[in-house]
């Protein structure tokens, strides 16, 4: 019996195998991997960081012509507004053509996604950026996350160090397809300043009821959620 | 009236519908094709492929699927000789293929002496029973030669739910002694995967030389040369096999396939798959004898294309194709530096170009085995390997293509002097240089390199309208009107225009309904 159940085995097998070998699954990823770019090298070394991640993590790219890579490791280079992927395969860091990146996504320590679109800013500071979108609606708030290379003194806590640091001066802006980019202050007067008076008065109560005291980005970016939710009109 | 519905399924699976406005052609003639594809193939692209008696494919045409239809042209070759063809219609991962016989004439011999045709002995599509659909009014049995005709067609209220898609009409010459038969095959699709229907697919495989086994880790490389050229590349697995698909590209196309190892510089042998013989998924075929009326009406065929030809009388004029959507820089990134030698003294050969305008970039011919180096931009010192050499777009492996062309045939370089990567291809720089008037004939292909040029998907074309009736040149059209998407109506109004050609002729209306069914109904009229 046992020999009647592996010759029937056989039998369909053997029937199988032409048409297996006669269909191809075509491969997932014919389309191979096309991120443009040129190795990165890094800078000489200062004080601080260049890099607003100091590890590669996790983050996806949309590229202009519409292909969107996720899965990859990524890193934003402040200092140089440039965008650096490690490619596995070739086992290099490779800075990304800003010219065909659209957007990209980072993922950081706590797993929150930051999401970042290349954008034309003009006024001040004017070229071609990558600005971390914090909140999008019809006004829609924007950082540039941008480092200075400047001068320091040159002994620390730790003796004699680089005379050249890293520093934050990140720029924040509104934006509005209509009528572009205006920077703004991370604080309370600043928002408030872009407001009808009567706004500012329901602002003020919401914020207290809130208990929301606007010391920092991360405050000053749910004191901005709640003017879009509570619909109040932004002038700027 | 005949009236004939085709039931589209063969065995259980919808199948593909192929019309074509006649069934008997001359040799330089162009045949309008309308495919109708099963439900399921929602878009993509579908390929009508001629083939010969032999079974070997003369020409393929791949058409734009939309609305589950497409249309198109294939024009025949004038060398092809006189006998019976099948055309054939499927997509890339179908497993039906439907196929329609058809005789072609060579316009030089005409019908071959011994007369012999041959035709399938057993068609395996399945005619469905003959139900009336529509009625057609104000159609008259006899037209005179360049009269004006009208006639209506009434479409069945209820059909018109049933009905999906637009609907084909065409106006032709009916050849009743010559009944051209369709039949469905199976197919065994080479690729299973949907997204194969997306684009041509050119795939082969990459072997050893010297043991023919499959060639692992190589990369090929597929170049389409062009101003802003397009490049893509494959890295091949344990089994050596390839895969390219080319999307939104339109007309015909020259590409150029490179193999190399990248890591070890071992010698590669690519090939490309063969063509597929359409004889041995074919039913068996009988001989017959060519009748004489058809004889009489094939040689009047021929004389009347002949004729057409001296007075270049075009019965479609096929549109311009579509620009593909290109890429807004090239893939070896946004050069740093362009040069247009053309606006220096005139330089002889690239190592003198190399010299007296490439600055960071030393081309030398020492001897017949020209070297090229560039400097790196960001390390200020010289590659150790080759850069990248572009020309019109296509990788050049042998420098001695390129050491001898002047400053006059160079139209520009444009050149990246940092170590670029696009994907998982790295190149210690990149000159790319522009050579209009290079003749990639020139270019020789090897066990590495191989050329080909290939039809995209076919532009769109449109229907001449009739001649003004009081010309004095003779009005030759064998198709007097050809509407292959007509939005279905239920009063559609056809007006054509008779031509000098006497004879019969018949007005086609054909479509496909909801469920998969095919139909068509046909009028005959005679021109005396």
């Amino acid at each position: 019996m046992r020999c009647k159940i592996w010759l029937v085995f056989t039998l369909f097998g053997l029937m199988a195998s032409p048409r297996l070998a006669a269909q191809e699954v075509l491969p997932g990823e014919w389309n191979a991997q096309k991120i443009k770019g040129i190795r990165f090298l890094p800078d000489a070394t200062y004080q601080g960081n260049p890099f607003l991640n100091d590890q590669f993590t996790s983050g996806e790219i949309n590229l202009a012509d519409g292909t969107k890579i996720s899965g990859i490791q990524l890193k934003y280079n402040n200092y140089r507004d440039e965008l650096i992927y490690y490619n596995n395969a070739v086992s290099t860091q490779i800075e990304v053509d800003k010219i065909s990146v659209k957007s990209f996504v980072l993922t950081d320590d706590k797993g929150d996604k930051h999401f970042y679109r290349k954008q034309t800013v003009t006024g001040y500071l004017p070229g071609e950026r990558y600005l971390e979108v914090l909140s999008e609606g019809e006004v829609t708030l924007l950082v540039h996350r941008k480092v200075l290379l400047l001068t320091c003194p040159v002994y620390g806590e730790v003796g004699k160090e680089k005379s050249m640091s890293y520093q934050e001066a990140f720029n924040y802006y509104l934006y509005n397809v209509k009528k572009g980019f205006e920077l703004i202050k991370p604080a309370k007067n600043s928002l408030f300043s872009k407001l009808d008076p009567s706004d500012q008065l329901l602002l003020r109560k919401i914020l207290r009821k809130n208990d929301l005291k606007i010391t920092d980005e991360e405050h000053f970016v749910k004191a901005w959620n709640l003017v879009l939710s509570n619909k109040m009109a932004i002038h700027f | 009236m005949l009236l004939v519905t085709l039931y589209g399924k063969a065995q259980g699976k919808e199948c593909f519908g192929l019309f074509t406005d006649r069934d008997l052609y001359t040799s330089g003639e162009t045949m309008l094709l309308k495919a109708f594809a099963p439900s399921a193939v929602q878009g993509g692209i579908l390929t009508v492929d001629l083939f010969n008696a032999k079974g070997e494919m003369i020409a393929s045409v791949p058409l734009q699927i939309s609305d589950n239809q497409a249309d198109g042209f294939l024009s025949l070759n004038d060398t092809l000789s006189s006998g019976s063809y099948l055309l054939r219609v499927l997509t890339q991962t179908s497993v039906t293929q439907t196929v329609k016989e058809l005789y072609i004439l060579n316009r030089f011999t005409g019908v071959t002496e011994s007369g012999i045709s041959f035709r399938p002995a057993a068609a395996i599509s399945t005619p469905d029973s003959i139900q009336p659909l529509f009625t057609v009014s104000g159609a008259e049995k006899n037209y005179k030669r360049r009269e004006k005709a009208h006639l209506t067609i009434h479409f069945p209220a209820d059909w018109m739910a049933l009905t999906e898609g637009p609907l084909c009409l065409y106006v032709a010459q009916a050849i009743p002694e010559y009944n051209a038969q369709t039949f469905v095959l199976n197919h065994k699709p080479k690729f299973s995967s949907n997204a194969g229907n997306e684009g041509i697919i050119i795939s082969g495989i990459a072997t050893d030389p010297a043991t023919s086994t499959p060639f692992k880790n190589g990369v090929i490389t597929l170049s389409v040369p062009d101003s802003l050229p397009r490049f893509n590349y494959y890295t091949t697995g344990e089994n050596g096999r390839f895969y390219f698909q080319l999307k939104d590209y339109h007309g015909r196309i020259s590409l150029v396939l490179n193999g190399n190892d990248p890591t070890n510089y071992r010698p590669m042998k690519i090939s490309l798959d063969k063509q597929e013989n359409l004889l041995s998924s074919l039913p068996p075929f009988k001989t017959g004898i060519f009748p004489p009326e058809l004889r009489k009406v094939a040689a009047k065929n021929v004389e009347a294309l002949n004729f057409s030809k001296i007075f270049k009388q075009q019965q479609i004029s096929v549109l311009p194709a579509k620009i593909s959507k290109t890429d807004a820089y090239p893939f070896y990134g946004v050069p740093e530096r362009v040069i247009y030698p053309k606006l220096f003294v005139d330089l002889s050969n690239f190592e003198e170009i190399s010299r007296e305008l490439l600055q960071g970039i030393k081309f030398r011919d020492n001897n017949h085995h020209p070297t090229f180096q560039i400097l790196n931009a960001q390390r200020n010192s010289f590659f150790t390997e080759q850069p990248l050499v572009l020309l019109n777009g296509v990788p050049v492996r042998n420098l001695n293509d390129i050491k001898d062309l002047g400053s006059r045939e160079i139209d520009r370089i444009e050149i990246s002097q940092y170590e670029r990567y696009f994907g998982n291809l790295r190149f210690s720089g990149v000159v790319a240089i522009y050579a209009p008037k290079f003749d990639f004939e020139g270019l020789k292909e090897s066990d590495d390199l191989i050329k080909l040029s290939l039809d995209a998907v076919q532009p769109r074309a449109v229907f001449n309208p009739a001649p003004n009736d009081q010309a004095k040149e003779p009005d030759l059209r064998q198709v007097l009107l050809w509407q292959p998407i007509l939005k279905p109506e239920t009063t559609i109004g056809v007006d054509f225009q008779t031509s000098d050609i006497i004879g019969k002729f018949r007005v086609v209306i054909s479509g496909k309904r909801r469920d998969g069914r095919l139909f068509f109904e046909e009028q005959s009229f005679e021109v005396n």
